[in-house]
This record gives C-alpha cells, structure tokens and sequence, in this order.
C-alpha cells in the first residue's frame, strides 16, 4: 500500500446490464494526498461511473479500491465520513431556503447545534450568499445554485472531495469565485477528485489528470507533462483532442 | 441517529407545507368529497324515506275499501299522499299518465263498486262454506267476482324496489280486505245465528295477532342508523388518506430526478432515516385527515341538516384502526414512489390504483349492494380492510377486538410494501 496515496484503484471493471462493453474496463491509478486529480474524457467516457463508484453509490463488477487505506467494498459506512460530494445534478430541494437545504445536509453528514450553524454561515459568507441565505433555492440563479450545492458538499470538512463538473452552466463570475475556494480547500488539506468538459480550467486547476475514453485511462500525468510529452499540442485541449480524436460522441 | 431523524422529519414537513397543492390535495379535496358524496346520497336517502315515495291517489270506490286506502297512505311515512294534479282531482287515466311520465313513482286506483264486490264475496263464500239452508236469502243469488285494484309503477323503478313497494301495499291493502270480510263474514254469522251476541265492530283493528319489529343488528346496546353520512365519512377520510400517495410518491420521484438521492446515498446516513422521515411526517398527516374528516361528519355535516356521525363506543379501536391505515397508506406511498421512475408515472399509477381500490374496496358505493362476484374481489383492497373497521366501530358498535383482524392486515400490508421498497431500491442500486 502506498502510503502518500490517499485513493488506490485496482483493475476496476464496472458493466452494465444490457451493455455490451463494460463502462469502466479494466481502470488502474492512484491518487496521492492533497492532490488536485482531473478526470477528463468525452461523454460517455466513463468519468461518472468512475466516480460514482469511488463514492459508493454502486459497487463495481470487479476491481480492488482503497480510499484512506479502507477497503471500498468493506468500509463503506467509514469512507462516507470522510469523503464529499458535489454531483453533477443540482442536489437541492428547490422549496426549501437555501440555509434549510444546508442544515438538512449538514444533518446528514452528522454535524449539528452550534457547529452546524457556525460552519453554514461562514461558507454562505465566503460564496457571497448571506444575503440570499433565507431565500428559496428556486428564485436562485444557476451561479447561485451551483454555489449552495457545492457548500452542501464541503460543510463536513472532508478529507476527499469529488466533484462532477462543478462549474456547469455557471457565469465566468461564479466559476472564478468557486475555482478559488477549490483551491484554498486544497490548500487546507483537501484532495479534490473533480471531473469537468472545461479543459482550460482543468489544465490551471489539476496538478495531475487523467484522460479517460470507452473507459480505459490513455494517459496520466500533470497537464504541463501531458502538453510536453504530446508534440505539437498548445494546451489539454489539444492533448485531449489528439488523444480521444475530433468525431462526436453524442 | 435522533438528530439526523429529526433533521429529516423537519425537511419533508417543510417541503410539504410549502406544496399548496399537494395540501389541497391532502385536505380540502376529501373535505368536499365528502361533502357532495354526502349530500347527493341523502337526498336519495331523504327522497324515499322522509318525504317518501309520491304517490297519486284516486278513490272510485267511496266506500270502506277506498276511504280506509287513503287513511293508511296518508298517515304512512312510505308515501307521499296525492289525489290531484295541479289542484284537478286524479281520474284513473291521469293516474297512468301521470306515473308514466314519471311525476309519481306509484299511481293507486280503487275500482268502482270494490267494497260492495268484497262484501258480495264474502257472502258467497260464507253460503259456500256453510252451506246450510238457513242461509239468508239474499246471498243465495250471489256469485264470486274479484275485486281489481290497479296499481301503476314508473317503469324508471328499480325492480327491487317496485318488489318491495308493491308488497307493502299488497300487505297494507289485504288487511283492509281482511277486515271488510271478517265484518262481512260477522254480520252473515249474526243473520245465520240470532241468539249470537254481535260481533264489536271495532274488535278487528284492536287485533294483531303477529307483530314484526325491524333493527339493525349491533352487538351491544344501542341502536346506530346507517346512513349517508355513516357511510361516506369514514369511506372517504380513507380513500383521502391513500391518496397522500399522489405526494408522498411524487417528493420520491423529485428527490432521485433532482439528484438528493445521489447525494443522500454518498453521505453517512442510513436511507432508512430518510424514508423513516417520509413515513412519520405523512402518518401524522393522515391523522391530521382523519381529526379534520371527523369534525366535517361530527360538525358542518349536521349544520347542512343531515345526519351527525356517530362514531360508536370504542375511542381506542378508531385510534388503532386510524393509525394502521395511516402506515398501510404511507407504505403504499412508497413503494409508488420507490417504483416509479418519472414524477407523471408515479401520479398516473398512484391516482389510478387508488382509485380502483377505493372502487373495489367499497368507497364509491358500500360492498353490501355490490354483486357477490364484487363483494369477493372487495377483500384484497386495503381500502376495504380499513372501511369494515370502520363500520365495525361506527354502525355494528365494535370493539378494540373487533377491528383486530383488520388493523394487523394493515400493518402487515405496510410491512410487505416496505419490504418491496426496500427490494425494488437494491435493484436498482446493483444495476
């Protein structure tokens, strides 16, 4: 076991009923500790099974995962503590006030009383969205949103942090205000696992990436090695494009 | 544990507070349910048994036979005397017209001369049976000739009740009959035998010889009416506390379409906790129904002048037999919810399915005038389980032992829609 890597992932194969190749096929890397890990890759790579998987949302079909030394299929209930999650999906119950929705998680994640409301406060201060705090989540905008449904994820201070295109459909605004606070929560001890179609976001927030595609990792590595090792490529973007080639996928 | 079940519990509130629509369906949707169904099923009710059946009457008789009719119909509770039409006096061929046109459901014309042909007959029988030459001279002439009296139905009627109707005024009529012949017969016996003290002539209506008293069975004292209103309160506080599936089922839908389930799923809760939120926030509101459906049957029903409910002696076997159709409707709420996979898939066959068990189980119209083949299908509906609790308790004076049976088939079928859930849930988490 390697002790800097805060997730190990062994041969993982994940199929589905009805499909006739596996979603994730035969998936191996590791993630070290206060990494910032991106996992790239077109629609339908693989990425959120992947990282459905890590969170325990579905066991794989075959394959071996260690997060924080804890084997996934048993210690789930241990890895919940400290992992977080930031789905893709806007998480939140639009009638409920934006404070309500974070206590409810909050709730979940175990924290309550003082604490619970010390910490709701302090991340709607830092996202800018006190003012709004009481505020139904429907009269939200899709910036405002995004912001409540990633504080949901980070209230209970945890240790791993996956994210699923957390800044989707959000103004440039917002999704500086979000990458910024990604990053001092990496800073403070934090590895984010984060999945995004934003290459120029992924290749200045990631220190490491991998490219996935039909649910094999092609390449692995930091974005300025990739952008270095793949000759005549400017950027990820081109990287990602040479790689997974320019025919559309949906 | 506590606090993550309270967390939830105060979600699920909030969220279906703040459902107006959902709140319309869950309160005011029954209420008026229960107040159409109530008015329109009384007013039948009213129509037939205390304004009774409209009938128009008409005497050609103007004898014993005719003037002895119109005295029994016009003090009858059954009827609703008339011997005109528009201040004009009925003839016979108004009588048939009228009925026919459906203005009176029962149209009665004494025949001419009925009372003189009764007592005719009996003179004849009299010389028949006797056949003494004593017999007075006048009868000797006399032969038999039955006495017609016409009795017109609107052919709208119900057969059941045409039969029970008619045999009323077969009943009520060949006792008048009876009574013309017995003096007929008396009179004949006081001409045949002189030194024969006579006969009172009042002795035959002081006689019954065979009463009939009618009750509705109950098993202990007292005596509770089945009526609209003991009917369609209770029916429909239950087909109202089902229907929180239309809801319950659809918060689920909203809660895996919106992606609160992906997340709930990721973090350190048990799901139970989340569902156990969903199952006490809606048993509380299925309560809160039935408190509010009471007080429709107990208060505002009586004050549109129809009958208050009157809830039998056991508080306890309503409380027990409350709160199992609360978790057999909860638990119903979500398994829908748990099955469907689109908010308009969870309203469609959650609305529908209650509706049919509502209609299987005796809500709509109550088992007992259903067709046996219907009263045999009636017992796989929870509906119905709940409803025979309640008539236990509300019109056969039931105790807590009573509704037993009926309270542990609710539970029973809230655990096995739970254990469904629970199955249908690790389906479709293990793709």
């Amino acid at each position: 076991m390697n002790t800097d890597a805060i997730i190990e992932i062994k041969n993982l194969v994940k199929s589905f009923k009805g499909s006739s190749s596996p979603a994730v096929n035969d998936v191996s890397f590791t993630i070290s500790r206060n990494e910032i890990f991106g996992l790239l890759g077109p629609n339908g790579a693989g990425k959120t099974t992947t990282i459905s998987i890590l969170c325990g949302l579905f066991p794989p079909t075959r394959g071996h995962v260690l997060i924080d030394g804890k084997d996934l299929n048993g210690d789930l209930d241990t890895i919940k503590q400290i992992v977080g999650v930031v789905p893709q999906d806007l998480a939140l119950y639009p009638t409920l006030t934006a404070r309500e929705n974070l206590s409810f998680y909050g709730h979940m994640y175990g924290l309550s009383g003082k604490t619970l409301k010390d910490k709701i406060s302090m991340w709607l201060d830092n996202f800018g969205l006190t003012e709004a705090a009481n505020r139904r989540v429907s009269t939200f905008s899709g910036g405002m949103k995004r912001r409540v449904n990633l504080i949901a994820g980070i209230l209970h201070s945890p240790k791993i942090l996956f994210l699923d295109e957390p800044t989707v459909g959000v103004d440039v605004q917002s999704r500086n205000v979000i990458i910024e606070y990604l990053k001092q929560l990496n800073q403070t001890g934090t590895t984010i696992i984060y999945t995004s179609h934003h290459m120029d976001e992924a290749e200045h927030f990631c220190t490491q990436v991998a490219i996935i595609d039909h649910g094999k990792i092609i390449i692995e590595g930091s974005p300025k090695k990739l952008i270095s090792d793949n000759a005549g490529c400017e950027n990820l973007e081109s990287v990602f494009l040479k790689l997974t080639n320019r025919a559309l996928r949906d | 544990m506590f606090k993550k079940l309270l967390a939830a519990i105060k979600k699920e509130a909030l969220i279906l507070l703040r459902d107006r629509v959902g709140l319309a369906i869950l309160f005011l949707m029954p209420m008026i349910l229960i107040f159409v169904m109530t008015l329109i099923q009384d007013s039948a009710f009213k129509t037939l048994n205390e304004k009774g059946i409209p009938v128009l009457f008409v005497d050609d008789d103007k004898d014993s036979l005719g003037v002895d009719i119109e005295r029994g119909l016009r003090k009858s509770e059954l009827c609703s005397f008339h011997d005109s039409i528009n201040g004009k006096p009925a003839t016979a061929d108004i009588v048939k017209q009228a009925v026919a046109d459906g203005k009176f459901l029962v149209g009665i014309v004494v025949p001419k001369g009925a009372t003189k042909a009764i007592k005719k007959n009996v003179a004849w029988l009299v010389q028949q049976t006797l056949s003494v030459d004593s017999v007075s001279e006048k009868s000797k002439h006399l032969k038999f000739d039955s006495v017609e009296i016409a009795i017109y139905i609107d052919p709208i009627t119900k057969k059941s009740f045409i039969n029970s109707v008619t045999s009323s005024l077969h009943e009520f009529i060949s006792n008048i009959k009876t009574k013309i012949m017995f003096r007929s017969f008396s009179s004949e016996l006081d001409a045949l035998i002189p030194d024969k003290k006579p006969t009172p002539d009042n002795v035959f209506g002081q006689t019954q010889i065979i009463k009939y008293k009618e009750e509705y069975a109950s098993k202990s004292i007292g005596e509770i009416v089945p009526n609209a209103v003991q009917h369609n309160v209770p029916a429909w506080t239950i087909f109202a506390m089902f229907f929180i599936v239309l809801p319950l089922a659809g918060s689920m839908v909203k809660e895996k379409n919106e992606g609160s389930i992906f997340r709930l799923h990721t973090m350190p809760s048990s799901f139970l906790i989340l569902i156990n939120g969903k199952i006490i926030v809606y048993v509380f509101v299925c309560l809160i129904q039935f408190v509010l459906m009471l007080s429709v049957g107990l208060v505002f029903l009586p004050m549109l002048g129809l009958p208050t409910l009157i809830m039998g002696q056991s508080l306890a076997g309503i409380i027990i037999i409350t709160i199992a159709t609360s978790f057999a409707a909860t638990g119903y709420g979500v398994m829908v919810g748990t099955i469907a996979t689109t908010e308009q898939q969870g309203a469609i066959v959650g609305s529908l399915s209650i509706l049919l068990l509502s209609a299987i189980g005796g809500v709509w119209v109550p088992t007992y005038v259903m067709p046996e083949v219907m009263r045999n299908i009636s017992v796989v509906s929870p509906l119905n389980w709940s409803l025979e609790g309640f008539y236990d308790l509300f019109l056969r004076n039931g105790t807590v032992s009573t509704i037993i049976p009926q309270a542990i088939k609710l539970i029973v079928f809230f655990f096995i829609t739970m254990a469904v859930a629970s199955f249908v849930n690790r389906m479709k988490r293990k793709i």
